[in-house]
């Protein structure tokens, strides 16, 4: 086992135990949910990093093949696997939202930019998925995956990276609403969040490569 | 196809003599093809005007929304169509104009045939659901803004559709997957469009409709400068 698998079962660990028992600040309406923060913030920043990952491996597959080699679809096999374990940290993350979201806002969807963000991610991702699905050849699909991949990517980045900040929201770290920006995040927190982000990207990336190595031994044992 | 096998970036070079040709070309088809550009401008009428029988004497939001929808889905149909061609007829584009040259024609097809049906969707709105009752102290709004918010967000909406169309195009039996496909990257454009296309039919001030212009520029400068990045893959086969 390596060494950054150990580090991240280890910050995960940490973050857990610490995340439910250190002392948090105490603020109104927030209270006790703001213990969130170490499990509800940590699932986008791994989704952003696996879908990333994803991204990079569509890229070096259309890089790929050409002068007569064929292209490398081990590298369209990677950027599914990553694009799948990111929906599966996204719905996470829209879960514990939606858990907080009752208890402090009352409700469990509001029409948030913040959430529109979400709810257009997982629908460009199971777009993904239901092209690919929809291709029977192994090269012509791997090759209309990565291009949308990469189309897509750029524009949900436009549009969960950029469009928030025009509008106001509910959501913490806007209009201002506390967040963990540089005055609001106590520096008991901090050391608490930031190993949670680190050790669930680990974490996420570990369980994408297992996915990955299952889809090889797969395709070993079912010869096309 | 030379140009695109080894080096795809090479590919960007756009030469105006192809662009004119595909257009030259466009336009003499259209007027051969008995459900040219048409068949939008007839499917919009009707969403437009099953819109009129649904709702009566709609808010300015609700009627600029419905207005929005019915831009979108004859826009995807103008996308669809304009990617629609017989072998015949790839094989020889193929071999007058590099991919990239193929993406930036086609978008410009697309949107000039969205500009045409948003404008006369437009006059058919006004006509069958009245223009939206605005409150009275507001007095005179000058139409132009609007209209410009209007026609940058329909050239926004065709630079997105032109390249899932062409990847719709690869797919076989694609044209249900289209909508799927494009939607949800529909969803920015659209609500920049929506926003600023809102401001202007309220009377806002011209100043506070910049940022939204140049928003919906971007999304229309965008999608375009990606796609022309990405077609060269997406059209080797």
């Amino acid at each position: 086992m390596k060494a950054w698998k150990i580090l991240g079962v280890a910050l995960v660990g940490y973050s857990l135990f610490a995340g439910l028992t250190a002392d948090v600040p105490r603020l109104v309406i927030l209270n006790e949910t703001i213990r969130n923060l170490y499990f509800h913030v940590p699932m986008w920043f791994t989704m952003i990093a696996l879908l990333g990952g994803s991204l990079a491996y569509s890229f070096r597959f259309l890089r790929s093949g050409g002068n007569g080699l064929p292209a490398d679809l081990d590298r369209d096999h990677q950027a599914r696997a990553f694009a799948e374990v990111a929906m599966m940290f996204s719905l996470l993350g829209l879960f514990t939202g939606m858990v907080w979201a009752k208890s402090t806002w009352g409700t469990y969807w509001t029409a948030d930019p913040k959430l529109n963000g979400t709810a257009v991610t997982l629908l460009i991702y199971a777009a993904y998925f239901i092209l690919r699905s929809s291709i029977d050849d192994a090269e012509k699909r791997a090759r209309l995956a990565a291009v949308y991949n990469v189309f897509a990517f750029v524009l949900m980045i436009v549009f969960i990276g950029i469009l928030p900040r025009m509008t106001d929201s509910l959501h913490p770290g806007n209009g201002g609403n506390p967040a963990f920006g540089s005055y609001d995040l106590d520096n008991g927190m901090r050391l608490v969040f930031y190993p949670a982000v680190i050790g669930w990207i680990l974490m996420g990336w570990w369980i994408a490569t297992l996915r990955v190595r299952l889809d090889r031994l797969t395709a070993q044992q079912t010869p096309v | 196809m030379a140009l695109s096998s080894a080096q795809p970036y090479l590919c960007c070079v756009i030469r105006l003599r192809a662009i004119q040709q595909i257009l030259q070309w466009e336009w003499a088809l259209e007027y051969r093809r008995s459900n040219g550009w048409f068949l939008p401008l007839l499917f919009a009428a009707m969403v437009g005007y099953l819109c009129s029988l649904l709702v009566r004497e709609p808010s300015p939001t609700v009627w600029l929304a419905l207005l929005w929808m019915t831009m979108v889905f004859s826009a995807l149909q103008t996308a669809l169509r304009s990617f629609a061609a017989t072998p015949g007829q790839w094989l020889y584009l193929n071999q007058l104009v590099a991919p990239t040259e193929l993406l930036v024609g086609k978008t410009i097809t697309t949107a000039l045939n969205c500009l045409l049906v948003t404008w006369t969707g437009l006059a058919l709105f006004s006509l069958w659901l009245g223009w939206p009752h605005l409150p009275e102290e507001m007095g005179q709004v000058p139409l132009w803004p609007f209209i410009l918010s209007l026609s940058l967000g329909a050239i926004a909406i065709s630079s997105t559709l032109s390249f899932t169309a062409a990847l719709a195009s690869k797919i076989e039996r694609g044209t249900g997957i289209m909508a799927i496909l494009s939607l949800p990257l529909l969803l920015p454009t659209l609500l920049i469009a929506m926003r600023a296309s809102k401001l202007a039919l309220l009377g806002t001030p011209i100043a506070e409709l910049y940022p939204n212009w140049a928003g919906e520029i971007l999304m229309a400068g965008l999608p375009l400068a990606l796609g022309g990045l990405l077609f060269p893959y997406l059209w080797r086969s």
